[in-house]
């Protein structure tokens, strides 16, 4: 049981999860060797950086978007295809942080309708549905 | 229910923090880990280099991943592995990671970049792996019964085996300065002598042995069945002294300066006990599933535990101290507002619940 005036110890932050686009190591990480001191020309940083801020901001819009698919999935109908060619459809609930699981309702397998489930992400081969 | 139960009339609580930390009536945060997608079996810390420490942890998911030791932000995962990870480790420097699994192979790694720099094939599941002090061996045990022991400046040389064990070995590690070797199976304890490859001892026990850790300074043996926790000498193999837990441990882990121990197990629970006397101090529910793995830091500041929730979570050894994420209140600073913590976590809720 609870002390009734307990505080929770505060964070900075949450640990950093992966970012569920490459297998890290990053190279400007800590251990990482420095990048060699070549001659640099006034404009050549200036573009690296441009072109870095560019994929970036690419990168930026691309996940808005597949965030903004998933919100317009929520409520619908959707086919999802497995592996070995199973195909199941489903009414979309919700995704978790790292879009490791997608809740759903009324999931409809060869074997029944399940009312409520978790399908796994890694199981899922693609996925469609009309908005 | 959630978060800790500590004893705010201890008479022990030495530091002056955790008198504050009871004081105030502060409540353990864990910071939870997410990205493995199926249960954590095993986690190792590196020691303590110039870039601090880390964490890397088996999953059966066959991903197992690098964190920074102090903070549990992710540096990357290792690819590579085509079945569940059984055991991971780093060495030392944490410059090399090695890993086992049921795709029958143990794999070496680069630590700083994740490249993959060997792979060990071997006749069965791969469950434990363990450096040398300078990283020159790599010591193998699996379903096959068998120690291998790799010399790694020479990747293509048949490794050395060491047969006697009569069950799958869940456990291998190097002891007294890599002289010895340490390995556990389901109902025994085994010490080697390395120059040798022959047994020097064993330890029979009733029931499975679920973990062990050994602890150079000292030379020191921990190992849980049942629910309990055994110390021993690792270099007699002499029992010190046991403990008996509320419920079946998986997995212990002394704290470097030998004042605490941390326990977990099939009651999801983690438990901190005083080594000297035993007691229990604290106990935290938290995950969502028996408890496989846990191991405190180099420093002693923090434990991690891996869960077949498929979560790993970090946990001050002291509450309320400042270290890593977590950040201290200072009663000078506290006007009632700062105490309360500025953001919401949705950790803090659902273990709330």
């Amino acid at each position: 049981m609870q002390t009734p005036l307990t505080i929770p110890v505060p964070v900075l932050r949450l640990p950093r999860g992966p970012d569920g686009l490459s297998r890290g190591f990053a190279p400007d990480g800590r251990r990482a060797p420095r990048m060699p001191e070549g001659p640099e020309t006034p404009g050549s940083a200036g573009v690296q950086e441009s072109r870095e801020s560019q994929e970036q901001q690419a990168r930026a819009a691309l996940r808005e978007r597949y965030l903004r698919s998933l919100l317009a999935m929520v409520g619908h109908q959707v086919s999802f295809t497995l592996h070995e060619g199973v195909h199941v459809t489903a009414h979309f609930g919700a995704t978790d942080l790292d879009v490791a699981n997608f809740y759903v309702s009324q999931l409809q397998t060869p074997i029944g309708v399940q009312a409520e489930a978790l399908l796994r992400c890694s199981d899922i081969i693609a996925y469609t549905f009309k908005p | 229910c959630g978060g800790g139960k500590k004893r705010q009339d201890d008479p022990r609580l030495r530091s002056g923090i955790a008198r504050f930390a009871a004081a105030m009536a502060m409540r353990q945060t864990p910071l939870t880990c997410s990205g493995h997608t199926r249960p954590v079996v095993d986690l190792a810390f590196s020691g303590i280099t110039p870039y601090g420490y880390f964490l890397i942890s088996a999953c059966k998911d066959g991903k197992p991943m690098l964190r920074q030791g102090d903070t549990g932000d992710w540096i990357g995962t290792f690819l590579g592995h085509k079945g569940a990870v059984w055991g991971a480790t780093l060495n030392k420097d944490a410059t090399k990671a090695a890993t086992a699994a049921a795709d029958f192979t143990a794999k070496v790694w680069d630590a700083v970049s994740g490249d993959e720099l060997m792979t060990l094939a071997h006749k069965h599941i791969v469950k434990t792996v363990d450096f040398t002090q300078d990283s020159n061996y790599l010591l193998t045990g699996g379903q096959d019964k068998l120690l291998r022991i790799y010399d790694l400046n020479k990747p293509e040389a048949e490794p050395k085996e060491i047969s006697g064990h009569t069950s799958g070995i869940k456990k291998a590690l190097w002891c007294s300065e890599d002289k010895q070797i340490l390995s556990a199976d389901d109902k025994t304890v085994r010490l080697w002598d390395h120059a040798t490859m022959t047994e020097v001892k064993s330890l029979n026990f009733n029931m499975s042995v679920s973990s062990m850790e050994y602890i150079p300074e000292g030379e020191i043996l921990v190992i849980t069945y049942g629910r309990s926790i055994a110390f021993h000498s690792a270099v007699s193999l002499d029992p010190i002294k046991s403990f008996e837990a509320p419920a079946t441990i998986n997995s212990a882990s002394l704290h470097p300066e030998k004042e605490f121990l941390v326990a977990g197990g099939e009651d999801f629970k983690l438990y901190k006990y005083d080594y000297n006397s035993g007691e229990e101090l604290e106990s935290y529910k938290g995950h969502f599933g028996p408890i496989h793995c846990v191991r405190f830091s180099p420093d002693g500041e923090l434990y991690a535990s891996g869960s077949e929730d498929g979560t790993l979570r970090l946990w001050q050894t002291v509450v309320g101290k400042t270290y890593g994420l977590w950040k201290c209140v200072l009663p000078e600073e506290d006007s009632g507002e700062l105490a309360k913590p500025k953001i919401s976590f949705p950790e803090t809720t659902e273990e709330e619940l």
